[in-house]
């Protein structure tokens, strides 16, 4: 088949043109003429016979109609839509308001709707999904109470109040050596026995801070009791006798010794009878410092048990002893002293 | 012309059938191989113009029996027109229906003698 060169394509494309065909359908009008142009041309016909011909057929009038038909074949598809802006801006935004305004409309529809019904249905729903607590509910109501646990290892190990170092009053003994005369110190001379009445011989002389004579109650620190109390057991066996920490009184065994003088008072039933010694006395300091089950192990009689007991249950709380850090309960053994002046 | 005028009173109204008809044979077509196709196989009887035809092939695009695609041959756009389902569809009912029409016609275009025989 001939092809038609592209003045003679530019010819038939200026002639629809001229009779205003339809834009759409302008490529397929033009294929069609040529077309049968090329076919002419093959058959043995001049061009400019061809294109007579092809006008003769596809005449002003004819393609008129063509184009009209077109449109109204358009327009049944056309909206009001697109009728109302023709010839308007349709990208400015409106058109696509309009165009979507179905599809917006039934989307919110739908959701006012579901929105509705889902406030609405709650009150219902809640009612279903939480059942109504029945009367013979028991509730419990608890307490939230934050407790700070601080991880044991962190925590310094207790520190054992420094107990002031029981100093005896010592007084300087020395011994003496044989010096020739002129070398022999003036002042030094022996202690007396008055000296050594409340005082230890010692390297020198020195004031100490407890006084051995008065209520001093043996190392209350547990080893050291254990052997001593194993006969003495008291019946409760919840009373622990040595511990890792032992019980003491507050503000250390001084406090307590000071404790004691202030309060005992010699009895006059064994002033008068001229008695002394040592009255021992068990109790229990409870998990929380309580001293409790004051007994006389071992006493001398003439009120100073009596005595010794109403002091002791006159003591503040104690310090606890402690088992792995837990307060427990501690049998406690003080002997009290009672000793005339 | 007046040939050409009295047959396409006629082919306007069968118009669509035979287009629907020839694509079914022919899967894909265009517009000027639809003329030519019709006016070798009747000789030259009927002559559809592209007057006539393009209208009748937008409308059956439109309904949805034909799809077209346009393909450049020779630096122009050539749109092919092909059936879809629906226009398959159609075009069997379509012609089944000419084909019952003709029968019909034939029925009353025969002398009165020739029926009653």
């Amino acid at each position: 088949m001939k092809r038609l060169q592209n003045n003679k394509i530019e010819l038939l494309s200026n002639y629809l043109k001229k009779n205003g065909l339809n834009p759409e359908l302008f490529p397929e009008i033009l294929d069609h003429l040529a077309c049968e142009a090329e076919e002419r041309l093959w058959d043995g016909d001049s061009f400019e016979h061809a294109f007579s011909n092809i006008v003769e057929t596809a005449d002003p009038e004819t393609l008129h109609i063509l184009s009209v038909e077109h449109n109204h074949l358009l327009a049944m598809e056309k909206t009001l839509n697109d009728i109302v802006f023709e010839n308007r801006n349709k990208l400015y935004g409106a058109y696509q308001l309009r165009k979507g305004y179905n599809k917006t409309m039934q989307r919110s529809v739908l959701m006012g709707v579901t929105f509705f019904l889902l406030i609405m249905l709650l009150p219902n729903l809640y009612a279903r999904l939480v059942p109504e607590p029945k009367k013979d509910d028991i509730g419990f109501e608890a307490d939230l109470i934050t407790v700070d646990i601080k991880p044991e290892t962190n925590t310094p190990p207790p520190v054992e109040p420094v107990k002031p170092v029981q100093k005896v009053s010592t007084v300087k003994y020395d011994h003496y050596e044989v010096l020739p005369d002129h070398m022999v110190p003036e002042e030094t001379s022996p202690p007396t026995i008055e000296d050594l009445q409340n005082a230890l011989p010692g390297q020198e002389n020195s004031e100490g801070n407890s006084d051995i004579l008065t209520i001093e109650p043996p190392k209350a620190e547990a080893p050291a009791g254990k052997g001593v109390n194993v006969g003495l057991e008291s019946p409760k066996e919840t009373e622990l006798f040595a511990v890792e920490q032992a019980p003491e009184f507050m503000g250390g065994n001084a406090a307590m010794g000071e404790f004691l003088r202030k309060n005992l008072r010699y009895p006059s039933q064994a002033a008068s009878a001229g008695v002394q010694g040592r009255v021992f006395i068990s109790f229990v300091v409870g998990a929380d410092g309580k001293i409790e089950n004051v007994q006389t192990l071992k006493g001398i009689g003439f009120g100073c048990d009596e005595e010794a007991e109403r002091v002791i249950k006159l003591m503040p709380k104690w310090k606890a002893g402690r088992q792995s850090g837990i307060p427990v309960r501690v049998r406690f053994n003080l002997p009290v002293v009672f000793q005339m002046e | 012309m007046d040939t050409n005028t009295t047959s396409n009173e006629y082919v306007r109204g069968t118009l669509k059938t035979i287009v629907l008809n020839l694509l079914a044979e022919q899967k894909r077509m265009y517009g000027y191989e639809i003329t030519q196709e019709v006016k070798e196989r009747t000789g030259g009887a009927i002559a559809l113009t592209f007057g006539a035809l393009y209208p009748v092939l937008h409308k059956l695009e439109q309904d949805g029996f034909l799809v077209t695609e346009s393909v450049e041959v020779d630096g122009r756009l050539r749109k092919y027109y092909s059936l879809t389902t629906p226009g398959s569809e159609a075009a069997r009912i379509k012609t089944d229906d000419l084909e019952r029409f003709v029968d019909a016609i034939r029925l009353l275009l025969a002398p009165k003698s020739m029926a009653t025989e």
